[in-house]
């Protein structure tokens, strides 16, 4: 960690030397480590110090964007002249106006120390608990569990000024036998919130429970998806809807539609990067604070979420989701999306079900076939259970679905009051919070072997 | 930086490890994209630093900075090393490595014109100029075009006593038109989807893809889309594009022959593979019409390189011979389960990062035919091409492909174009019904430079030399 104090010294002296009429510098630093493990040992271990800094500057309306890894001064300084360049030879962006301004920030707990130094003989010395049951159990273990720190640092020449360090712990387990498999996966910036026991045992049962997994026909069914499955299929609508970029360009699902009933009354979506039961963050990479979004409220489309420049292009605010300055081209993007939970109970759901099937989560989903329905496809995987009269009967062989998402959100009968946190594509700075649900009607497409 | 790398080696030697390797990259990235005649993105990134990978007690540990200091490469070194002590702990087995040669080496991509020495108001103006045109009708809502250039320099030394240096060059270039009416949306991409095409080499590359001379049929194929008929399911016979062959060669036939997935170690995320170790030399992959070779060293391919990052030269191996699965893509630790050496395959996609076995080029050897005369040959199906979505299993069985556009073919002629087709397969029947391949001249070399694996996510930069082929009986159209 460098520190807030050193971070702004360093960079407002590079900045001094800014020939741009504005200048923005934004700093990620990270001190991690990750534990991958499969066949029951630590087979991969690595850590990683890094550092990267992007500048971008505008000169008039001409934005340029260069980063470095190197800290030193000179380094820097080389890296703002090389920004400034590009700026020279831009075009005009019509809808740039200016950086940021200074604001204030909400307090976020997103630190702690314990996390942030976890060694690799600590994780191993987790894991190895678990090896110690799985081996116990004739069954293998892989997967990866990943601790650390960073800082994220953004300040420009409107005089904004943002300062936040973070500490991630998360990962994943999957428990193998000879036909049947169990997975869970974790995430929290404070390894405390993590009972590796409860979640490791989680993966045993489902393994246990899926063995000699029976061949049932493709077609339409009654489905539960825990947590992990809603939030593989919630991720690719974080991608292909809820951006700026895909809105602007009305390839997204709710484009032209906000207003609509889209999706079943009991639907709630949105981001809420500060609230403490995901993995809060209070600003984005423009340094803009974060607010609440919400994409569909009771089924109806509302919203996106926005940067400086896709807001600038609908005469908005920005809602605080800039990604990096070098991929600003993309838009904004959701980063801590919540789907509000029920008043069910993942038992309760199964009791309902006369006939259907429960997912545990999905493998390569892709959300491109058709995303103005939503159109996805993807695989079960890791725990595909057949539910009869009420109760989970045994495992079944892996099947692909496809299916539109507005037709799945609008099929939902039951949602669970308890909600899970998985680690999304951007686990360090946000997570997809999300209960588990009993649809209708699910379509599956095909089946495979295993 | 050569006396840093090799003194931080007789460090770790005197520390009595088993094996060590450094690796430093200098990795500079120039992006440019054009979305509706505005720069939305213009940057050069620079990214640098190095990586020890250390086997001491009979396990890894790998640790890495962005300090380029002797000091760091010290703390760093240090760090590697505790981390294997960490990794020994569960141990089940000690990690052997095959003999390895030694090398003394620099290899430097061959290229024509530097990308970086290009003036950047020229690629601005070519990207706005393809914008244009395709912009030319109101139909089209999106029109993207890009560029990117990628320069590398990497310093490889391992404790066996090698000094490998490689600069290495990337270039590429893509773009698509998305027409947007009612609710539908439709694109077309050229001269691939995903942003175009890349190969190992200079601006050259880019000078020669035809961009703009083929920019006008791609804008009037994005707007016909708009009006054509839903691809109809059902089994028909498929020609399928060069282009999506690379797709699915790459995930059909790339990722399942990497042996780590095979032995269970990438199992947890991208999982594992179902050609299992009892199956080389017996597994019918395909037909007889089909061998598709690992050929990293094969000019252009944006997986042609001297040496993979542990250090083993580039070479060339087939995975499929006349239809029979023979090899595997394999790394020093992993080769010795099949009784070889290392066939090269271990890349890592930064400084940051351990090297896992990848696919380099991943191409399917050509066959007989023109493509022309296999359409003629075709009495009824359809011809198919460009990517739109992907995919597959975890043991890279049971796929599904979408893809940009289809033509149905009608008495050896195309006839009708239809938008949003599907077609799935499970992976070994699929191949198995390929009954032809065509020439060299319909051959081409495609990089695919978004291939994620392991944990932390790699992205790496591979290709796939294909040609378009005939699959009998397949499964169309099969969306809800």
């Amino acid at each position: 960690m460098i520190g807030k104090d050193k971070l702004y010294t360093t960079l407002e002296k590079v900045m001094a030397n800014s020939k741009a009429d504005q200048t923005e510098a934004v700093f990620l630093g990270s001190s991690t480590g990750l534990t991958r493990f499969a066949n029951t040992h630590i087979h991969q271990n690595v850590a990683e110090n890094n550092t990267t800094v992007y500048f971008r500057v505008a000169i008039g309306k001409k934005l340029g964007v260069a980063s470095t890894t190197s800290m030193s001064l000179t380094d820097l300084k080389r890296c703002l002249r090389a920004a400034t360049d590009i700026a020279k030879r831009q075009v005009e962006n019509p809808h740039f106006d200016r950086f940021p301004e200074a604001q204030d920030y909400p307090e976020a707990e997103t630190y702690f120390e314990k996390t942030a130094r976890f060694s690799p003989k600590q994780r191993a010395s987790k894991l190895k608990r678990i090896f110690s049951k799985t081996i116990n159990n004739n069954f293998d273990a892989a997967g990866a569990f990943t601790t650390g720190g960073g800082e994220v640092a953004v300040l420009n020449s409107n005089g904004l000024r943002a300062y936040q360090p973070y500490s991630t712990a998360s990962g994943n387990i999957v428990i193998m036998g000879d036909d049947s498999s169990g997975y869970v996966n974790f995430v929290s910036h404070n390894i405390d919130d993590l009972d590796f026991a409860a979640l490791s045992n989680t993966a045993l049962q489902k393994c246990k429970k899926t063995k000699k997994p029976k061949e049932i026909e493709p077609g339409k069914y009654e489905v539960i998806l825990e947590p992990a499955a809603v939030a593989n299929l919630l991720e690719w609508m974080n991608f292909i809807a809820f951006g700026s970029k895909a809105f602007q360009e009305e390839t997204s699902c709710l484009a032209g539609r906000v207003g609509e009933q889209i999706m079943g009354q009991n639907i709630s979506i949105y981001d809420d990067a500060l609230n403490p039961a995901g993995v809060a963050f209070p600003f984005d990479l423009e340094g803009v604070a974060k607010k609440k979004v919400d994409f569909v409220s009771d089924g109806v489309a509302n919203g996106v979420v926005y940067d400086t420049i896709s807001a600038n292009k609908e005469n908005k605010q920005s809602s605080g989701h800039a990604i990096m300055p070098d991929e600003s081209g993309e838009g904004a993007m959701p980063m801590n999306v919540f789907i509000k939970p029920g008043n069910s109970s993942l038992d309760q759901m199964i009791a309902n079900v006369e006939h259907g099937i429960l997912v545990t989560r999905f493998h390569y989903i892709n959300g491109y076939l058709d995303t103005r329905k939503a159109l996805m496809t993807g695989m079960t995987r890791d725990g595909t259970f057949l539910i009869k009269n009420g109760k989970l009967s045994g495992g079944i062989k892996n099947l692909r679905f496809t299916d539109s998402m507005l037709d799945v959100f609008s099929h939902v009968a039951e949602i669970s009051s308890e909600s899970v946190s998985i680690p999304g594509w951007w686990n360090a700075l946000g997570c997809n919070r999300v209960p588990a649900m009993r649809v209708s009607e699910f379509n599956f497409s095909g089946k495979t072997d295993f | 930086m050569k006396d840093k790398l090799l003194e931080a080696i007789d460090y770790l030697k005197s520390k009595g490890v088993n094996y060590a390797d450094i690796r430093f990259s200098r990795q500079e990235v120039e992006s440019i994209k054009v979305t509706n005649e505005n720069v939305d993105t213009l940057s050069r990134t620079l990214d640098q630093g190095f990586g020890i990978r250390v086997l001491a007690n009979g396990a890894w540990g790998f640790a890495s900075s962005s300090k380029l200091t002797a000091g760091e490469l010290k703390k760093v070194s240090n760090q590697a090393l505790k981390i294997a002590q960490a990794s020994a702990i569960t141990k089940r087995e000690d990690v052997k490595l095959d003999e390895g040669i030694v090398y003394n080496d620099h290899y430097i991509t061959p290229l024509e014109k530097d990308p970086f020495k290009v003036r950047l108001s020229r690629k601005i103006n070519m990207l706005m100029k393809i914008n244009q045109t395709l912009q030319k009708k109101p139909e089209i809502k999106i029109a993207e075009s890009s560029m990117a250039f990628f320069k590398t320099n990497k310093i490889f030394v391992n404790t066996d006593g090698s000094f490998i240096e490689q600069d290495l060059m990337e270039s590429g270039a893509g773009y698509a038109a998305t027409a947007v009416e009612g609710g539908e949306v439709q694109r077309r991409s050229f001269p691939n989807s995903h942003g175009g095409d890349f190969m190992t080499g200079g601006f050259e590359i880019i000078e020669n893809m035809g961009l703009q001379k083929n920019a006008n049929r791609v804008r009037e194929e994005a707007i016909q889309l708009l009006t054509a008929p839903p691809l109809p399911a059902g089994e028909a016979d498929i020609i399928i594009g060069a282009s999506q062959m690379a797709l699915q060669i790459h995930e059909s036939c790339g990722h399942p022959t990497e042996l780590d997935r095979v032995l269970g170690t990438e199992i947890s995320l991208a999982g594992g593979s179902f050609i299992t170790l009892d199956k080389v030399g017996q597994l019918q992959y395909g037909s007889d019409k089909v061998t598709i070779v690992h050929d990293a060293a094969c000019p252009g391919g944006l997986g042609t390189f001297g040496y993979d990052d542990e250090g083993v030269k580039a070479q060339r191996m087939p995975l499929v011979e006349n239809g029979r699965f023979v090899n595997y893509l394999t790394s020093r630790e992993t080769a010795g389960v099949v009784g070889q050496n290392s066939n090269g395959c271990m890349r890592a996609d930064g400084w940051n990062r351990i090297p896992l076995i990848r696919m380099t080029n991943i191409n399917l050897e050509p066959g007989e035919w023109e493509l022309d005369d296999l359409i003629a040959d075709t009495e009824g199906g359809y011809y198919v091409d460009t990517n739109k979505s992907w995919s597959i299993d975890d043991k890279r069985l049971n796929f599904q492909f979408g893809l940009e556009a289809a033509w149905e073919i009608k008495n050896g002629r195309l006839k009708t174009m239809y938008k949003n087709p599907l077609y799935t397969g499970i992976t070994p029947q699929f191949w198995n019904s390929c009954d032809a391949v065509c020439n060299k001249n319909h051959w081409h070399i495609w990089g695919v430079a978004n291939c994620g694996k392991g944990e932390p996510m790699q992205i790496a930069h591979v290709a796939h030399g294909t040609s378009p082929a005939r699959f009998r009986n397949i499964q169309v159209g099969v969306s809800k």
